[in-house]
């Protein structure tokens, strides 16, 4: 133990010194420059927020409808429905074509209306539908 | 000519049959001066819904996707001709489309009611409207009676 601090006691004292002559040395730098250094910066804000985007504008993902397998993700296993806006999380313009896309397919009966396919239910959850950013009416 | 997808369901035959009947589609196409693309097949599968075409009930297809280029008039000749052909069980046309990227406007739906854009533009045509509500017909119209039935 009284190893221990000794050797604590010389680690602390080589960790002071460093930091005693970086100080010493800034101070002596900032006095011999003019003091418009020191004015502050013109940066872009770095505090400033990531632009919100939804899944598939963020992954560059164009729905289509021959890939129904990824339209079935937006399907409800329970009925077949099209989940909601407030439910998937796209922006306008994607769910509208994910709506469409997905009408698409149905009527070419690569999906079914009333079901999702059985292969296609253990596919991961792009979205929660029992926490909605909006509630239910249900 | 513009570029259309057509997706084909023809009914489950020996792969001979099926050969011919994918000549014969084909055929239609180039005597109308189209194109084909490629031809892709999504194979035999059970459709997710029975469907019933030419007097016969059908539960399972063979999935086709034709990619061709022609006129514009022709898209519904083409559709007619298959319409009567009598191994293909359902025919969709699309044309296909170029994707435009557009930049993602969640963020401004996301806003609160009051900072979105088409509710400001809502609220601006409400000023404009007279309120159902509360507007009440006033009787100093200059008429010595009331113009309206009551």
């Amino acid at each position: 133990m009284a190893l221990l601090k000794t050797l604590l006691k010389h680690n602390l004292n080589f960790n002071l010194r460093p930091i005693i002559a970086t100080k010493r040395f800034l101070s002596s730098a900032t006095d011999q420059k003019t003091t418009d250094d020191d004015a502050p910066v013109d940066i872009e804000n770095p505090y400033k927020k990531e632009r919100k985007q939804c899944i598939l504008c963020k992954l560059n993902i164009n729905p289509d409808y021959k890939n129904y397998r990824l339209l079935s993700q937006f399907q409800s296993p329970y009925t077949g429905r099209i989940y909601g806006r407030h439910i998937t999380g796209l922006c306008k313009e994607k769910q509208m074509l994910v709506e469409a896309e997905i009408k698409k397919a149905q009527n070419c009966a690569y999906m079914p209306y009333y079901y999702k396919d059985k292969t296609f239910l253990n596919d991961p959850k792009l979205f929660d539908p029992e926490n909605p950013v909006r509630s239910h009416r249900f | 000519m513009p570029t259309y997808e057509l997706a084909l369901m023809i009914r489950a035959m020996p792969k001979q049959e099926l050969k011919s009947t994918l000549k014969r589609i084909s055929l239609v196409i180039f005597d109308r001066g189209g194109i084909i693309r490629n031809i892709e097949n999504l194979g035999l599968r059970p459709m997710p819904y029975k469907t019933s075409a030419h007097g016969v009930v059908h539960r399972e297809a063979n999935y086709f996707m034709f990619k061709l280029d022609t006129g514009t008039q022709t898209v519904a000749d083409l559709k007619e001709e298959y319409s009567r052909d009598v191994d293909i069980i359902r025919q969709r046309v699309f044309k296909l489309q170029d994707n435009n990227n557009h930049n993602c406007a969640l963020e401004e739906e996301l806003l609160p009611p009051a900072y979105r854009k088409e509710v400001q533009k809502m609220i601006e045509v409400g000023k404009t409207q007279v309120n159902r509500f509360t507007h009440k017909f006033k009787y100093n119209s200059g008429l010595d009676y009331y113009p309206f039935q009551k």
